[in-house]
């Protein structure tokens, strides 16, 4: 299969890690930051980590879009599902994410009307079938995701829909990008771009790592052999004292993005003051609320939302592993407490999170031999 | 997902996988689309157009 099987190819996988190998620095240690869920479960799932010197670390970075959803979201969530008339309405993953007193799965088991959808697309379609309810749309993720609500808050708006609402917690990835460049306990030495997220902004948000942090950024795709390429780039523009924004994903990403998909989010949105990432606190204009013109689609005006926060359990460190700080297997409660099928944590709900990620593909594969 | 029948008016695509599974895909991001285009899609939403298939 095109794009595919090009890419899973075994020997030039051996080839790519033997340039790897031969461009690290003997006694330097490399942390170097995968941005994208996407990107941890493909390494978990490919090996990737048993093909790279020991020296060389992957941290996983915060754009699982699920495992950013702090509890007191979930709780919004739940609150606006149990009201008299509601159809909720979210992605698969997000039904199992934790709150503090349960999930919309659970919520769902005790009688409120939450229906997983593909696309919000679907949940119009739910609007249009039930004109004597109110359809609500929870819409999460990144840039990657926020032009699909964007051109259905202008398909309801344009169709004249009433009965349809989105509660936003969108958000963007460059301002935990920055906080986490900022964080005085995580010494990064590149980062792995986001690949679909840079479809739509393209190559240049990302100009400010190297210009402000000196650290190089590659842009890549989700095969095997797109990581390994882009750690080796990365490898390379240490090697070779170069730091600047690379595209290895050349054939989706466009350097300057997606133009109509920037437009119609800045028209359906703006930047909310702050917003509460799991794990990492509140960060300035991180977040995406609907604009003024989109105010009366926007769920949190029409059912006011309790917005309380809450912290998560003790016992998860899942905001230490988003920040990197620790590996998956390292929190207390991973693979015991803490189970795909039993989550404490959000990292552990998609399987874009890194805990996730790693029980399922990569937790009977620790060792690894220093090279 | 590749491009199977398009609706202009509605702005909408029919796409199916690489398994055969259709469903319908907003098009408003990469117009104009025609049947046998590969679009990247995400969220029912097409994000960008690939390279024909070989």
């Amino acid at each position: 299969m095109k794009y595919v099987d090009e890419f899973r190819d075994a020997e030039l996988g051996r080839a790519v890690a033997g340039e790897i190998l031969s461009l690290v620095e003997p006694g330097r240690h490399y942390k170097l930051m995968e941005v994208c869920g996407g990107h941890t479960h493909s390494i978990y799932k490919y090996g990737i980590d048993d093909l790279l010197p020991a020296n060389v670390e992957l941290v996983h970075g915060p754009g699982c879009p699920v495992c950013v959803i702090p509890m007191g979201r979930v709780d919004d969530g739940i609150a606006v599902a149990h009201r008299d008339g509601v159809i909720f309405t979210c992605f698969g993953d997000m039904m199992r994410v934790p709150g503090s007193n349960g999930s919309l799965l659970d919520a769902k088991a005790a009688g409120a009307d939450i229906r997983m959808v593909y696309s919000p697309l679907d949940a119009l379609r739910i609007a249009k079938q039930n004109p004597d309810r109110e359809v609500v749309f929870f819409a999460i993720g990144f840039e990657t995701t926020a032009p699909s609500t964007a051109l259905t808050l202008k398909r309801a708006r344009a169709e004249r829909l009433q009965n349809f609402s989105v509660m936003c917690s969108h958000v963007t990835i460059v301002p935990p990008l920055r906080a986490l460049l900022e964080s005085p306990d995580l010494r990064l030495d590149g980062f792995i771009g986001p690949g679909h997220v840079s479809t739509v902004v393209g190559a240049r948000p990302f100009e400010f790592i190297p210009a402000d942090y000196g650290r190089p950024v590659v842009i890549a795709g989700f095969e095997p052999l797109d990581i390994l390429q882009a750690i080796a780039m990365i490898l390379r523009q240490l090697a070779e004292d170069r730091c600047e924004v690379e595209n290895q994903y050349r054939r989706v990403v466009p350097y300057e993005g997606n133009l109509r998909a920037l437009e119609v989010m800045a028209e359906v949105f703006e930047l909310r003051p702050h917003f509460e990432w799991r794990g990492l606190g509140f960060i300035s204009h991180s977040g995406l609320k609907l604009s003024e013109a989109y105010g009366d689609l926007d769920a949190e005006a029409r059912f006011s939302v309790p917005g309380v926060r809450v912290a998560d359990p003790k016992a998860c460190q899942c905001g230490e592993v988003l920040k990197g700080v620790i590996k998956p297997w390292e929190c207390k409660v991973f693979g015991t407490a803490c189970t795909p099928e039993r989550p404490i944590g959000t990292c552990m709900v998609s399987s874009e999170g890194a805990c996730a990620a790693y029980y399922n593909f990569g937790r009977f594969a620790r060792e690894r031999q220093v090279v | 997902m590749t491009v199977l029948r398009t609706d202009l008016v509605r702005g909408l695509a029919l796409c199916a996988d690489e398994d055969g599974t259709r469903s319908t895909v907003e098009t408003a991001l990469v117009e104009p689309v025609d049947p046998g285009d590969r679009l990247l899609v995400h969220a029912g939403t097409a994000l960008t157009r690939l390279e024909p298939a070989r």
